[in-house]
């Protein structure tokens, strides 16, 4: 069955500061959406904002899983419908263990444990790693394919990942690409992947690729969008916007 | 009805040495039970505290293994059962061990106990009323495989029990001191450790007393050169919880890792002191205190590290961490340091606060409900404490926590 994710108007202040101003996206299941554009333009904003992050404050708009408006629901309730985010620094959770917190997230218990080995050797991570607490003492690498196994157990309908590129090393970068890449078509996961480079776009084929500028989006389009970008950088875009 | 000195007098003159027991009870009495204006009391709701509430027992109630106790004996390779303050039962002996109750009113630290807890007046107590003392030795180069666990029940209105542990030369051993019963008792063990050059003990205190009982306990570790104490104490029980616990560092190269830790529900005390003195040079402390107060219970930490002029390289750390859940709940955390050396590393951190907002939306964005990310998250702030522990008993000490927190009503901000 194909999903939905329509953001529409979506305008969001952090600290004070308005950073998303009128954001429209729409996308559907199976789907590989990039989200790129230079620093402060507010790609993470709108992350944290889809998720219900408490640091940030919705001032409008809209965005609807099949039909479903997210802003009015809880995080736990919007990753119940199948939305999950994979942050740029997953957190760490002391004490907490990774087979506890999917547990506690709705996945089954049956073959839990082989399940999750099974989605670490998808991204090539040491399964003893997934014994340690959530994230605490893991390499920035370990975190980020640690994050791909839970979006392997929880199998959302979209992924929302915010920067899952930096401080990756190529092969982590392939690995956690390769995964999403597999994801959408496994499930049928739409991937929303907001980055600052083109790396990730070797592995990963972009359906569409947007262009973010101060907090709404300025251009949309095909894969060789990220072409344009890596000749001609965010520039042109930014006087369009203006 | 008779008064709580009647009672402690006549159990003295029943005893063989009677004249040391009196000297210590003369002791207490002259300076009598501590007051707030006490720093070191500061904290204790001793206004509450009337000992014509406790007499001395002068025998052990009966007593069987709760389902707990029967528990945790399962892996053990001894099993020392003190009822009321009294040895009722040693197990079969590993080789390598003794064990046995002794009458005895000497201080591992080779004074009498009325010296060495001049200043104490729980510990004068413990010296005039404890029935015996339960002395475990390990011989030299002995590892003993498997977890000493000493049975502590309290079926009386008062229990006085002493332990004392002694490590020989280059052997190790893992002892669990658990304490249970004490429904509106007078709990007030006073435990010893001497730990000989090269030795290793594991030594974990679990502490789970009925609600309603007063628990002042006290524990010593001896470190000659190049020991190791590695120590957990874990309270859960009690409505107020005293636990000092000591390390001396004697010789050269000995390190102490100790791990506290309290959980406060109902309107518990728990009262946390520790002292790492270190005397000599190249000696090591670790702490770790940490601990959850919910509803309208209370804590306390105060530590101090002593390090003694001439103890150059010393390394000695500790760290106080406070989780609140609930805004009737509070924490004070009182760290002190007393060097009177300058080649030396020490640190020192503490926090007080609730639960941390934004690992709660972590969890929460990965689909897990509010309270249940709360849960982890507590339950995770123990579990981390409980890493170095048996497995086994991790296990049983993680089932009691969660079993405790899912009575408790957490209010985050």
């Amino acid at each position: 069955m194909s999903s939905t994710l329509k953001i529409e108007g979506l305008r969001a202040e952090v600290a004070g500061k308005e950073v998303l101003r009128g954001f429209d996206l729409e996308m559907s299941s199976g789907e590989v959406h990039v989200i790129m554009g230079p620093n402060g333009s507010g790609k993470s904003t709108l992350a944290h904002v889809l998720t219900g992050h408490p640091g940030y404050k919705v001032l409008g708009g809209s965005v609807k899983l099949d039909g479903v408006e997210l802003l009015e629901l809880s995080p736990t309730e919007r990753a119940r419908l199948g939305l999950l985010l994979a942050l740029q620094q997953p957190m760490e959770v002391p004490g907490v263990r990774p087979y506890d917190l999917l547990h506690a997230a709705g996945a089954s218990e049956v073959n839990l444990h082989e399940r999750m080995v099974e989605e670490a050797h998808k991204v090539e991570l040491r399964p003893e790693v997934l014994e340690r607490f959530v994230n605490v003492d893991l390499s920035g690498g370990e975190r980020k394919r640690a994050e791909m196994v839970q979006l392997g157990i929880l199998q959302p309908k979209f992924a929302v990942l915010d920067e899952i590129d930096s401080g990756l090393d190529v092969d982590a970068l392939g690995a956690v690409a390769r995964r999403l890449q597999l994801a959408t078509k496994e499930w049928n996961c739409g991937v929303l992947a907001i980055t600052h480079f083109r790396r990730l776009l070797q592995e990963l084929t972009p359906t569409k690729i947007h262009v973010v500028s101060e907090g709404r989006v300025v251009a949309t389009g095909g894969p060789e969008l990220s072409e344009v970008l890596e000749r001609d950088g965010y520039e042109p875009f930014r006087a369009q916007s203006a | 009805m008779k008064t709580f000195a009647d009672s402690a007098t006549s159990f003295i003159a029943s005893q063989s040495d009677a004249a040391s027991r009196q000297g210590a009870f003369s002791a207490f009495e002259a300076t009598g039970l501590p007051t707030t204006t006490d720093e070191v009391w500061r904290y204790a709701p001793l206004s509450e505290l009337s000992l014509d509430k406790f007499s001395i027992t002068s025998s052990p109630s009966k007593h069987t293994d709760s389902a707990f106790a029967t528990d945790l004996t399962k892996s053990a390779g001894l099993v020392i059962r003190v009822v009321d303050g009294y040895c009722v039962n040693i197990g079969d002996l590993p080789n390598g061990v003794h064990a046995e109750s002794v009458e005895s009113s000497t201080s591992l630290s080779g004074q009498s106990l009325i010296n060495r807890y001049e200043s104490d007046t729980f510990a004068q107590l413990n010296a005039a009323l404890a029935p015996s003392t339960t002395v475990i030795r390990v011989d030299a180069g002995v590892h003993v495989e498997k977890p000493i666990i000493v049975l502590n029940a309290t079926s009386a209105q008062s229990s006085f029990s002493r332990t004392q542990i002694e490590l020989a030369k280059g052997s190790s051993a893992t002892i669990v001191e658990y304490f249970e019963g004490g429904e509106n008792a007078l709990v007030v063990p006073l435990s010893e450790y001497s730990i000989g050059e090269n030795a290793s003990l594991q030594l974990i205190t679990y502490q789970r007393l009925n609600a309603s009982a007063w628990h002042v306990a006290r524990t010593t570790g001896l470190l000659q050169r190049d020991a190791r104490l590695r120590q957990a104490v874990i309270g859960i029980g009690g409505y107020y919880n005293r636990s000092r616990n000591d390390a001396e560092f004697l010789g050269t190269g000995a390190e102490n890792e100790l791990r506290t830790t309290f959980l406060g529900s109902g309107k518990q005390v728990h009262d946390f002191r520790t002292r790492q003195f270190h005397k000599v040079g190249r000696s090591r402390s670790t702490l770790l205190s940490k601990g959850a107060v919910a509803d309208e219970s209370r804590s306390i930490y105060t530590g101090v590290i002593e390090i003694e002029k001439g103890a150059k390289r010393t390394d000695a750390r500790q760290t106080n961490h406070n989780l609140l859940l609930s805004p009737h709940a509070h924490a004070d955390s009182v760290p002190n340091l007393d060097i009177r050396e300058n080649d030396v590393m020490c640190a020192h951190a503490s926090s007080v606060g609730p639960l941390d907002e934004l690992q709660r939306w972590y969890l929460e964005s990965r689909g897990v409900s509010r309270p249940d990310a709360e849960r982890l998250m507590i339950q995770g702030f123990f579990n981390e404490m409980l890493t170095t522990l048996p497995k086994e008993l991790a296990q049983l000490v993680e089932q009691d926590v969660t079993s405790v927190l899912s009575q408790v009503k957490v209010v985050t901000p």
